[in-house]
């Protein structure tokens, strides 16, 4: 089985440690929840096993190789794609556009190739075009296929960011809060998406404020708090558990 | 990026007519030099514009580039009796080296500093060319061979000119409709989104900064042939700040808008003698306008207003998702990736 | 050897004064402004016009170089600056300020004319003196003045603490009650002002010259980069070391690549310490 793992990983700022051996294994297949207060270190997570910070001491592996010291730019050739709290979009560009940005690393097509619009260039493009719309019509942006991506609404971003996320053919996708600011019917599309994802083999990260939904679709949920981990189960458990509740979810 | 339509392919074919056979229809040589001199000015700014436009690389020293293609033709052909033709091709590797070579240490540099190194280097360019006498004939300058039959004759160089922009401008037209022109706009607008989706924002950047100097290098040669003397004041600072001009004028991300922003800007001073006399602080108006007043440069400003003549009725709304097509495709690309090994 | 030392320090003591300039404008609004060189440009070119076009002595003319400096300033801020800010588009501020330095020294160009005309003399000086010329120990006094005046004003007055404020952290500032709009304006005035004071005396040295402003720009930028973005020492002394090191390099190799020699400079120190020598590394290069 494939898996991402985050082996016990710290992380300082400055004199501020944020993450204090923290350890995470999400397998392809399974939704993971990543919960916990402001500031507990969950989008720290995120951001080391994304590439974006460098660990200060553990390791980040990929099928049992290390990712630790490789750039944000390889994450995407090994097939782990994220998202963002605040959507990175290119808003000039057409939504299409934006969905086949993902498909960067398969083109091999160098720039006299694109120039000179050489016959692998061209293929690939057309290989890219139809991927791409077909699984924005998945995530339920057919409509909006031609639209400039700076005229969506919030909830439309979020789903085209994860559009994105596929087309690059992640085996893992790490979604930062991707219920945030979203109505309650388009949580529940949301959660029939990153199902849908589980069951067809993918392992989903999801760092989630929302605890209704991380509950109900999560296999398993990590809960930091303050930079540790304070308890790692199953969604039951964790719910009931008497620490979890006591720095997180409220009597 | 999308895809074309009739009435766009019968604007092409209309205008392509019109440039093959400008020569017959212009009224006298004057005008057709003119042309020509918008068209050298073009084979530039197109390589330029993936530099400003998309990739949004702020570079205002591109007289320089210019510069070493125009002294390459002018000393190979003139002093040495290189076939022009083929002086042209060395010139644009020549200038694709040197812009490399400037690329290689400024593009690592953050915004105003790059924009400084490459107004640096167009100085220096100037500099040089003064002070290495011997070569360039230093402040005297030096004159410039023409082209051979069948590009001799005004007309005949203007064809040139015309099918060398034609196919840079189709070349820079296929960079921004394919993968690339996605990945410049991305490193332009949001190199956090960039990096995400994998691209090496480096590579990208000094890819396209050569291509540049390619065209720089192409355009100098046309341009010293076309100038037939050319001296250090031919390459002042201000040139540069004009190609530069044209594109944020006629707007970032667009091919038309920078073209229609070159025509303007190169015939309106010929034509209206004020504006001749006014030169740079014209220049420096029109940009500052439209900094203040429209960004996104005129081009933008034309196609939204396009855009809004052509909606009809509110658009479509709500997200539906399509689970099956979802899954269906899901599937479909990892067994491809599978295939292919995932590990490449 | 001494008056090539001596012409180094006054020419580097100009670049120090447009690097100080920059400093001043970029500590309030983050932006390195294209008309910074224009200001000092400005301040020599107006200087020689109050005392030669108008006949107005000396110390008036001073003032109004700096009055002509200040405004300048201010009209960059309100023109350039103040709308393109708002927006927070990363580049536009480089293109505002880039228009407005092309529209000022075409229209200087066109005014006073292309080519460089002399500066008159201040003092009573006969041009036997050397090195102790007053062309070259006018503008090493003035940028001793301003640099002991800035120092001044940081640490001892009411003003120079909000501008440390607004400095380090704007938005917090404007969570205070600082009117950080002001402030920038403000510190545009000054550094106008300054600006034209260190055009106005180095103007014997340079001439009144409408396309100094360019050079100084990118002189004044290297001396900042060199000394490190942010630090006043630093741009003193990237703009001396800088002064220095073309004057020598001209003096041994001759006057025809001053610039190639000024952008190798910069060059190596960017390559070896991108932060410059006396900068912080937490000051994000722009």
């Amino acid at each position: 089985m494939s898996t991402l793992v985050a082996d016990t990983v710290s992380k300082r700022f400055g004199g501020v440690t944020a993450l204090s051996n923290v350890s995470l294994e999400l397998r392809e297949g399974e939704i993971h929840g990543l919960i916990g207060p402001n500031g507990s270190g969950k989008t720290t997570l995120l951001n080391l096993l994304t590439g974006y910070y460098q660990v200060d001491e553990g390791d980040i592996r990929l099928d049992g190789e290390s990712l630790a010291r490789s750039p944000v730019q390889q994450r995407p050739r090994v097939g782990v794609a994220r998202t963002f709290q605040k959507p990175r979009l290119l808003g000039s560009l057409s939504v299409l556009d934006n969905a086949m940005l993902g498909g960067w690393c398969e083109t091999r097509a160098g720039f006299l190739e694109t120039a000179l619009a050489l016959p692998r260039a061209r293929r690939e493009e057309r290989a890219l075009r139809d991927r791409a719309e077909e699984l924005l019509h998945g995530v339920g942006l057919g409509y909006a296929i031609h639209r400039r991506a700076s005229l969506l609404d919030h909830a439309e971003q979020r789903f085209l960011e994860i559009a994105r996320g596929l087309v690059m053919r992640a085996r893992f996708i790490l979604l930062d809060e991707p219920a945030g600011g979203l109505t309650e019917g388009e949580i529940e599309h949301l959660a029939s998406i990153v199902t849908a994802l589980r069951d067809a083999g993918i392992g989903v990260l999801l760092v989630e404020h929302h605890t209704d939904f991380v509950f109900s679709v999560c296999d398993r949920v990590t809960t930091l708090n303050l930079g540790r981990m304070i308890k790692h189960a199953t969604p039951a458990e964790v719910r009931s558990d008497p620490e979890v509740i006591r720095v997180y979810l409220g009597a | 990026m999308t895809t074309s339509s009739l009435p766009r392919l019968g604007t092409l074919a209309v205008g392509g007519i019109l440039a093959v056979t400008l020569p017959f229809w212009v009224g006298d040589f004057y005008q057709l030099h003119l042309a020509a001199l918008i068209g050298v000015y073009w084979v530039l700014i197109s390589g330029l514009n993936l530099v400003v436009g998309y990739t949004g690389q702020l570079s205002i020293g591109h007289v320089g580039l210019l510069s070493i293609g125009s002294y390459a033709f002018a000393i190979l052909v003139g002093r040495y009796g290189v076939d022009p033709l083929l002086t042209l091709a060395l010139a644009g590797g020549l200038g694709g080296l040197c812009g490399f070579l400037l690329g290689l240490p400024s593009l690592r540099l953050p915004g105003f500093y790059f924009a400084m190194a490459t107004m640096a280097f167009a100085l220096i360019m100037a500099e040089l060319s003064l002070a290495q006498g011997d070569l360039t004939g230093g402040g005297a300058g030096l004159p410039v061979p023409g082209f051979a039959a069948p590009f001799d004759t005004p007309t005949g160089f203007y064809w040139l000119v015309l099918l060398v922009a034609a196919l840079i401008t189709w070349m820079t037209w296929n960079v921004a409709r394919l993968m690339w022109g996605r990945g410049l706009i991305a490193l332009r607008d949001s190199e956090v989104a960039a990096a995400a989706v994998g691209v090496p924002i480096f590579r990208l950047k000094l890819t396209v900064f050569t291509f540049s100097g390619v065209t720089a290098g192409i355009g100098g040669a046309l341009f010293a042939s076309l100038q037939s003397y050319i001296t250090p004041e031919t390459f002042v600072f201000e040139l540069g700040l004009f190609f530069f001009v044209c594109i944020i004028i006629g707007g970032r991300g667009s091919i038309l808008g920078p073209f229609v922003g070159t025509v303007v800007l190169t015939a309106l001073p010929e034509m209206v003698a004020p504006l001749a006399k006014l030169g740079n602080f014209f220049y420096g108006l029109l940009l500052l306008a439209v900094v203040l007043v429209v960004p996104e440069g005129i081009g933008h400003v034309i196609k939204s207003v396009m855009a809004r003549l052509q909606k009809k009725g509110p658009e479509p709304k709500g997200l539906q998702p399509d689970i099956g097509r979802l899954a269906a495709a899901v599937r479909r690309g990892m067994r491809q990736d599978i295939q292919r090994g995932h590990a490449s | 050897m001494l008056t090539v030392l001596v012409s180094g320090l006054a020419i580097g003591a100009l670049y120090a004064a447009t690097g100080l300039a920059y400093n001043i404008m970029f500590s309030t609004s983050k932006v390195l402004s294209v008309t910074t060189g224009h200001i000092c440009m400005l301040g020599g070119v107006f200087g020689a016009y109050f005392m030669l076009d108008l006949g107005l002595p000396a110390p008036v003319a001073l003032v109004g170089a700096v009055l002509v400096g200040a405004a300048f300033g201010l009209l960059t801020e309100v023109i350039a600056i103040r709308r393109v800010l708002a927006r927070s588009d990363e580049h536009l501020w480089l293109l505002s300020t880039l228009a407005l330095a092309t529209m000022v020294q075409q229209a200087v160009g066109l005014w006073w004319g292309t080519e460089p005309r002399p500066f008159p003399r201040l003092a009573d000086q006969d041009f036997t003196a050397g090195v102790l010329d007053q062309k070259y120990w006018l503008p090493i006094a003035a940028v001793v003045a301003m640099a002991l005046g800035l120092e001044f004003f940081y640490r001892r007055t009411m003003y120079g603490k909000v501008f440390q404020a607004v400095s380090e952290d704007a938005f917090a500032a404007r969570a205070r009650g600082i009117a950080t709009d002001r402030t920038r304006a403000l510190s545009f005035a000054i550094a106008g002002a300054l600006g034209g004071l260190a055009g106005f005396a180095a103007g014997q040295l340079t001439f009144a010259f409408f396309a100094l402003g360019l050079t100084l720009t990118l002189y004044g930028f290297i001396a900042l980069a060199v000394g490190g973005l942010g630090s006043n020492v630093g741009a003193l002394v990237g703009g001396v070391a800088l002064g220095l090191f073309q004057t020598l390099a001209t003096y041994l190799f001759g006057g025809e690549y001053q610039q190639t020699i000024a952008v190798g400079l910069l060059m190596v120190v960017l390559l070896v310490k991108p932060e410059g020598l006396f900068g912080s590394k937490k000051v994000r290069p722009v």
